[in-house]
């Protein structure tokens, strides 16, 4: 007997799956018949691509975490923090490019450390930990930066660490690009990734086989933080130290994850689709903007994009879900779990997922 | 009968129509029948006890009554003289049917007030809750049910059987409360320690003096004798007799639960030899919750199977052997190693593996694929820097899925999730195979499974304890036990009472002693 249809749900044009890349194929026709002289021009396709690779980065860093169930919200301070740090210390200090670099990711992963620290042993819920860590590092960054923004380093080596070219591309996406294939190869192909994604599917689960999940949890988040660390410096050495620049990658980055899980894999975080969507919202705010001139387009995106893409993936669940409940009341008897003892009519049974048919 | 009979006589019916009467009721699930024929009557003001085993269909039963299953045709159920209409959820509430489940439905971080009100609605003057009329409501509802709680009280800070009492004040509350025709209770005092039952049933005696009808549905039989006027008893699903609880003894309670023609020798087992081998997992006065103190040893080659009443320690048992919860005292020993207390990893190490009865929550990744779900304990055998070895992980789960006949065959890459409940324990089953245990824990190896499944599941239990494990099986299906293991240890009350083996191991004899029948059989 063949692999029943009904258990392997999986559309024939792969539509499901590959939706951003449909989509992204539709925004570049659209915008190229609409606008052709200023879109479809390899100008266009160099300033997406490099403007979008730190944010890229960002939003792997966000991914890992995810990909275990857990949040980092102090991305985007923890990459302020970096970039000042990896300034100061140059400009200030007078320290060499790849000890001030070396210190600075240091310093980032003493931050992923604490956060997994304060969300596997104290168990603080990780939304709650690394929102406060956030604060507490912008604190950070008043106090090495002494509240003004520092002065670039001139040195060439810095300047030429980000700002030169390779086939056409900033050499930012090339960085991207190796820090996206490293992920992947750690997510995909090793125990490791495994481990990660069985904490973040079911903790309780992955703990009595075997996972240390703590472990995997805190490894999420001191890479993450790290991942911010190297963001940081390169955002530093190619647009020079900002207060700002981090705070305002955190929901783009978020966005990107959660429409990510939706393509390539769906239901999973992953590497190459959340690049996908990234670059997809990306295009498509590029495109609007060359027509519109307007600035709060990205805002608007990004915002949509990530309540959008989690609304998608509850929805998937939910079918999924009532697929497997389908199949549950085909067999003879109840799984005595409590996802099927159904409520009556108390108010409270609404907290089990089975009454709310 | 036809459905105009049905309708003759309840329009003939006295004065007080029954809360509850249910004519032929069936229910079946594809080709098995899990209620067959079933009669029952609540008469209004009475406790009617309702008994069964696991998978005698009292769940179905109750989860028809509440509109979750659709019945099957032919049969009828009447609320208060009213017809229910089958499957809808809203019916049986309008009708008067209430039910407080074993878990209760309880918002633990809200007052007893609250809680109560989140059913029958806040008194309100503006928009603002009344709070004078809140508390007051709420004490009039908790009186009638001869509870004294403080309406402030914070229902986490109760104990069991006050939680109970709240939750059904809350199921009786109502706006309009002389609508309550039937409250279910289901199995509510499986977690209630012994001192505070008596409590709880003090509560049903007033629900029941105040006109609506019981059905009660438990394990337990000092309960039936204390609380009930009537009993059934579902067996199979088949009502197997309905009689007065005064004209009942104890003895021949158990009769009807376990039922005569069942007593089987135990079949598969019989052959396994006994190993003379020193114990490869030892257990030493090991205690965590409602277990008390545990002690055995196993060989290598050995089933041992655990008996035991909901509530008796026997779901903590293997957990905390395990170390997938804590326990308080106690040293675990497989071969020479000593197991820290809660390290699963560790415990897997030494060879020791738990099968967990909630397979949803406790037992894997529903979101990984079957494959990734089975090589999650033993990675390192796949990993070659920098990759997996994707083609060998393959492969294995194809052998897995091949050996242990999960279907559909080639679906390794789907979600487990996807899989039907026996599929996903045989996926399971095959995880912990492959690490090549010197012990397997199973606990409820075969809850929710189909019976192909099931014999499957038996026979690689089986088969791997020929090649020199050792398993310990937990179960409340008794037919289980005795057909697997040789010896059966019987928990009561956090203590084991009994240990059975040879001639003394029947499916009756684990029940007597499990619901510790004083008068059992020489």
């Amino acid at each position: 007997m063949s692999a029943s249809p009904t258990t392997r749900p999986r559309p024939g044009l792969g539509f499901d799956r590959f939706s951003g890349l449909y989509l992204w194929a539709l925004i570049i026709i659209v915008f190229g018949i609409w606008v052709p002289d200023l879109f479809l021009t390899m100008g266009t396709l160099h300033s997406v691509a490099a403007q979008q690779a730190i944010a890229a980065i960002v939003a792997l860093a966000v991914l890992v975490p995810l990909a275990a169930g857990a949040y980092d919200l102090s991305v985007g301070a923890t990459v302020n923090l970096a970039t000042i740090i990896v300034t100061v210390l140059q400009a200030d200090k007078g320290w060499s490019m790849w000890p001030a670099i070396g210190v600075t990711v240091v310093a980032c992963f003493v931050i992923g450390a604490v956060n997994g620290f304060v969300v596997v042993v104290l168990r603080v819920n990780s939304f709650i930990a690394t929102l406060g860590a956030a604060s507490i590092i912008a604190a950070l960054q008043s106090i090495v930066s002494g509240q003004r923004q520092p002065l670039p380093p001139t040195s060439r080596a810095w300047s030429d660490l980000t700002q030169r070219e390779v086939l056409g591309f900033q050499i930012v996406v090339l960085y991207m690009l190796v820090v996206a294939i490293i992920l992947w190869l750690v997510l995909s192909q090793t125990p490791v990734g495994r481990y990660i994604y069985a904490v973040g599917g079911n903790a309780e689960a992955a703990r009595l086989s075997g996972v240390r999940t703590g472990t995997w949890t805190w490894f999420s988040l001191t890479t993450s933080a790290t991942l911010c660390g190297i963001a940081g410096v390169l955002y530093a050495s190619l647009s020079g130290p900002s207060l700002t620049f981090g705070g305002a990658l955190l929901l783009p980055a978020f966005a990107a994850v959660f429409l990510g899980s939706t393509q390539l894999h769906p239901g999973r975080f992953n590497v190459w689709g959340t690049l996908i969507a990234l670059y997809v919202l990306a295009t498509g705010i590029k495109g609007l903007q060359l027509v519109t001139g307007v600035q709060w387009l990205a805002d608007l995106f990004n915002g949509v994009a990530v309540i959008t893409a989690v609304a998608f993936a509850v929805w998937r669940q939910r079918k999924a879900r009532s697929r497997r409940d389908a199949a549950a009341s085909q067999r003879s008897k109840g799984t005595g779990s409590a996802e099927m003892d159904v409520g009556g009519v108390t108010p409270a049974s609404g907290q089990q997922p089975a009454a709310v048919r | 009968m036809t459905p105009h009979e049905v309708v003759e006589r309840a329009s003939g019916a006295g004065p007080l129509p029954p809360s509850l009467l249910v004519r032929g009721l069936s229910k079946s699930f594809g080709p098995t029948r899990a209620l067959a024929d079933v009669d029952l009557r609540v008469d209004a003001g009475t406790v009617h006890a309702l008994l069964g085993e696991n998978g005698s269909g009292k769940s179905t039963l109750i989860k028809t009554l509440s509109g979750y299953h659709h019945p099957d045709p032919g049969g009828s159920v009447e609320v208060g003289g009213q017809p229910l209409q089958a499957g809808v959820a809203s019916s049986a509430y309008d009708l008067g049917c209430r039910f407080v489940h074993q878990d209760l439905g309880l918002v633990d971080t809200c007052s007893v007030a609250d809680n109560v009100a989140l059913t029958a609605g806040f008194p309100t003057r503006c928009g603002a809750v009344r709070r004078k009329a809140l508390r007051r409501r709420t004490e009039e509802a908790l009186q009638r049910l001869g509870l004294a709680l403080d309406p402030d009280t914070l229902v986490g800070g109760l104990a069991a059987a006050e939680r109970t009492g709240v939750a059904v004040a809350r199921a009786l509350a109502d706006a309009d409360r002389t609508s309550v025709r039937l409250l279910v209770l289901d199995e509510p005092t499986a977690t209630l320690p012994d001192t505070e039952v008596k409590q709880l049933l003090a509560v049903v005696r007033a629900v029941a003096a105040s006109g609506v009808g019981v059905l009660y549905v438990t394990h337990h039989l000092d309960e039936v004798f204390e609380v009930a006027d009537d009993v059934s008893v579902l067996r199979d699903g088949r009502k197997v007799v309905t009689t007065k609880a005064r004209a009942l003894t104890r003895r021949e309670l158990v009769e009807h639960l376990v039922g005569g023609e069942l007593e089987e020798v135990s079949a598969a087992s019989g052959s396994l030899p006994t190993a003379h081998a020193a114990p490869v997992l030892r257990v030493q006065d090991l205690s965590a919750g409602p277990l008390v103190t545990a002690n055995f040893t196993v060989r290598p080659g050995e089933v041992v199977g655990v008996a035991g009443l909901t509530g008796s320690g026997r779901e903590t048992l293997l957990p905390a052997i395990f170390g997938a919860i804590p326990r308080s005292s106690g040293r675990v020993q497989i071969d020479d190693v000593i197991l820290a207390p809660g390290r699963p990893d560790r415990a897997i190490a030494a060879g020791l593996t738990l099968l967990p009865a909630d397979r949803v929550r406790l037992g894997g990744v529903m979101s990984m694929s079957a494959r990734e779900n089975l090589t999650l304990p033993a990675l390192r055998a796949l990993w070659r820097a920098p990759r997996l070895r994707r083609r060998l992980e393959v492969a294995q789960a194809r052998t897995w899925f091949e050996r242990l006949d999960v279907r559909p065959r080639g679906a390794v890459d789907a979600p487990l999730g996807s899989f039907s409940g026996g599929n996903q324990q045989k996926v399971l089953f095959g995880k912990w195979l492959r690490c090549a245990p010197r012990v397997l824990l199973l606990d409820e190896p075969t809850q929710g499974v189909d019976i192909g499944a099931k014999a499957e599941i038996h026979r690689q239990i089986l088969s791997a304890v020929e090649t020199g494990a050792a398993a310990v099986v937990s179960s409340s299906d008794y037919d289980e036990l005795v057909a697997l293991c040789r010896r059966v240890m019987v928990l009561r009350d956090g203590r084991f009472v009994a240990e059975l083996s040879n001639g003394a191991l029947t499916v009756a004899e684990v029940a007597r002693e499990a619901l510790g029948s004083e008068d059992r059989a020489a």
